[in-house]
């Protein structure tokens, strides 16, 4: 089984961010050129040929190392990531259409596969140990994608209340309503919050079930990856208290949704750095 | 072959007690069709009725009916007005004048609002119901239909109908930026002026959940708010309607603000800080400027809200030379269209007749000529019809250009008779022998 994925794995997850970034270009296009559908269409065609190059890398990469599993290392897990987040924008511009989630979600998309690539370059970590692991790591990595969508909705939320307050009004199609990207945010941070809690007890469980027997030492609790994964969560506690401590809505909990993201991908990279044992 | 004519008057000509005389409800108008196809049943109209224009658009028959004058009757008859009230206030339009005038309605360029979509339908509206009346015939019929099309064409693809144009427009079109579902929010009205019914209509158009009116004098708010089925509020209360209030507009006669910042600071925890839209359209300002620095509130004053008019109005102005540039081609197509309609059978016509009697004088000739081979028989049949297309390519080619010397069609067709009667055409078929007969030939009469 290769440990790392192949030079022509890595060239087809580059040529997908690639195509990830000429969807957000022509959809940046679009939007300062209301109404052009022909740029839309364009955008829209990038983004399900991306799709199928990611779906195309694990596939290859699978077949590579003769495992049919997901998730097995960082590498597939931040390339379906990246997936899961274009097909959630897909699903979006079909279902509900909310003007210029593109703007917002391609981004991450791309940095996303960025990272995947760059981490694939270096020895992946494995992850899948027992029942417990399974658990932790869907749950975690649900979370993890529910995160990045409020992310993109909170960058969102600031650029638009930003756009109000400066009275500027943009012809044609802008952004959403201020009122519908904040719900977009609320509920995609109530369920990553859900998933993060039970990722968070089953990988407490976890670590007291193999009496430090695991990837994280004996000294898990101190592992910068549960640190932050444990600041992440009281960082989205806060914005979830919001409906109750209603000082913590629109522009604070849009600002914390960012943070609460950032502290979820550091996660991701303190476990590259970690000493294996 | 019928003329097209137009008689109208619009915001520019006439003033509104004038316009208002001549104006047509749907009722009147299709009763006005009736009427005039009684009159002229050979005659095509159609007749474009709004708030700012009364036009009517007639295909004339055989006998040129109805002229200016007859239409002129038609509208003083109908509205039982006399003709001296408006006659200063009207202007006629003939043929292509008609075309690009009405292109220009249809894509707004002859609105008081400079881009308003209304007008193209308002436009579609005045085919169909004359449709309904039979009197929208082939010429109309096809006119009308490329006005249509050419509105749409101007709508998509120029900035023209871009952005918002009145003060109440821009206002509620912020609030669809701030807020999602309107069906659950509550507007607050503070002062019940004409400002305020204008604004509060856009609101109603969305489905606001309450309308509340607050004003110093109760018989006003009483008023306002039972236009638009809402509730009229004491203005002594007004923190606690601020506190419900998702959207307000105010609009009072205050010399200084009636809404602080300090005032609005305490009511947040309230309001469990929810975004509030508040629309300050009073001068002097009822609003502190200030309280829009507040966390989730948006503030715009009358200026803020004027700016954005402006600039519609002007990048509209802008739009206008690309709006005539797609009427100009347009114009120019449809006239090309026209012509090969009225002049495609008459071009028929002409190369028949002349190759029959090209075909007749060439039998003649070859009755006398008995040891003409198949081949060289072919090369005469050959030789007359490039005479005869040769001699009628420079006419034809004028024809199909009319339009470029500002000439209607039919006028070149009324020449084309005179210019190729048949004595004028043996004189040139005997000028003209052909150059592969023989030179003994006596023949060159014609038949």
């Amino acid at each position: 089984m290769p440990d790392v994925p192949g030079t022509g794995q890595l060239v087809l997850l580059f040529a997908a961010a690639g195509i990830f970034t000429l969807a957000l270009l022509l959809s940046l296009l679009r939007f300062f050129n209301a109404g052009k559908t022909s740029l839309r269409t364009a955008a829209k065609a990038c983004i399900y040929l991306g799709i199928l190059m990611g779906v195309a890398v694990i596939t290859w990469r699978a077949l590579a190392r003769h495992s049919w599993l997901p998730l097995d290392d960082n590498f597939d897990a931040l390339i379906w990531l990246a997936l899961l987040l274009a097909l959630f924008l897909t699903y979006m511009q079909r279902a509900h259409p909310l003007g210029g989630l593109d703007l917002f979600l391609l981004p991450i998309v791309i940095f996303v596969l960025i990272l995947a690539a760059i981490f694939g370059r270096t020895k992946p970590r494995a992850y899948l140990e027992t029942t417990w692991s399974l658990t932790h790591l869907i749950a975690a990595f649900g979370g993890v994608v529910a995160f990045a969508v409020a992310a993109a909705g909170g960058v969102m939320y600031l650029v638009k209340s930003q756009q109000l307050r400066r009275k500027k009004m943009l012809s044609g199609q802008g952004l959403g309503s201020l009122e519908r990207i904040e719900h977009l945010t609320f509920v995609s941070v109530s369920l990553g919050f859900a998933l993060l809690t039970v990722g968070l007890v089953t990988g407490l469980v976890r670590a007291i079930d193999t009496h430090g027997h695991n990837s994280l030492g004996p000294d898990w609790y101190r592992n910068p990856k549960v640190l932050l994964a444990f600041i992440a969560w009281i960082v989205y506690a806060l914005v979830l208290h919001s409906p109750i401590n209603p000082s913590f809505r629109g522009r604070r909990a849009a600002i914390l949704s960012v943070v609460g993201f950032v502290l979820m991908i550091g996660t991701v990279v303190a476990v590259q750095y970690m000493p294996t044992r | 072959m019928p003329k097209l004519s137009l008689l109208g008057l619009n915001h520019t000509t006439a003033p509104l007690e004038v316009r208002e005389k001549l104006a047509f409800n749907a009722q009147q108008q299709a009763a006005a069709l009736a009427q005039f196809r009684q009159k002229f049943s050979s005659s095509e109209m159609i007749l474009i009725s709004t708030c700012n224009r009364v036009e009517m658009y007639a295909a004339t028959d055989a006998q040129g009916e109805p002229g200016v004058r007859q239409m002129i009757e038609f509208l003083a008859e109908f509205h039982s007005v006399p003709s001296a009230i408006f006659a200063d206030h009207i202007y006629q339009k003939a043929d292509r004048e008609v075309i690009e005038h009405l292109f220009s309605v249809a894509s707004s360029l002859d609105s008081m609002v400079l881009g308003e979509t209304q007008i193209l339908g308002q436009v579609r509206q005045a085919y169909e119901i004359a449709r309904a009346a039979q009197l929208a015939g082939p010429v109309l019929h096809s006119l009308f239909q490329r006005a249509i099309s050419v509105g749409k064409q101007v709508m998509h693809q120029t900035p023209l109908a871009e952005g918002r144009v009145s003060v109440a427009s821009v206002a509620v079109e912020y609030a669809r930026n701030i807020f999602e579902h309107f069906g659950e929010k509550t507007v607050l009205s503070i002062g019940a002026g004409k400002m305020s019914e204008l604004v509060l209509q856009g609101f109603v158009a969305l489905g606001v959940g309450k309308l509340l009116v607050c004003n110093r004098t109760a018989d006003k708010a009483q008023e306002l708010a039972a236009q638009f089925k809402g509730q009229a509020v004491p203005f002594e209360k007004l923190a606690e309607h601020l506190v419900a209030a998702d959207i307000v507009v105010s609009s009072t006669g205050a010399a200084h603000p009636i809404i602080t910042r300090t005032m609005f600071d305490g009511l947040l925890r309230q309001r469990r800080y929810r975004p509030i839209f508040l629309i300050d359209i009073a001068v002097p300002r009822d609003i502190e400027p200030a309280v829009g620095e507040i966390e989730n509130v948006y503030l715009y004053n009358l200026d803020d809200l004027q700016e954005v008019v402006s600039r519609t109005q002007a990048q509209r102005k802008d739009a206008v030379a690309a709006a005539r540039a797609i009427i100009n081609a347009q114009l120019e197509d449809y006239l090309a269209s026209q012509r090969q309609r009225e002049l495609g059978p008459a071009i028929h016509q002409l190369y028949k007749r002349y190759h029959q009697i090209a075909q007749e004088e060439l039998a003649r000739t070859l009755n006398k000529l008995p040891n003409v081979s198949d081949a060289e028989r072919a090369h005469l049949e050959d030789l007359a019809r490039r005479i005869v297309n040769k001699l009628l390519h420079d006419p034809i080619q004028v024809l199909r250009r009319t339009d470029e010397m500002h000439l209607p069609a039919s006028q070149y067709l009324h020449a084309l008779e005179k210019l190729f009667q048949l004595d004028a055409l043996s004189s040139d078929q005997s000028d003209s022998a052909p150059p592969t007969l023989p030179p003994d030939s006596e023949d060159g009469q014609a038949p």
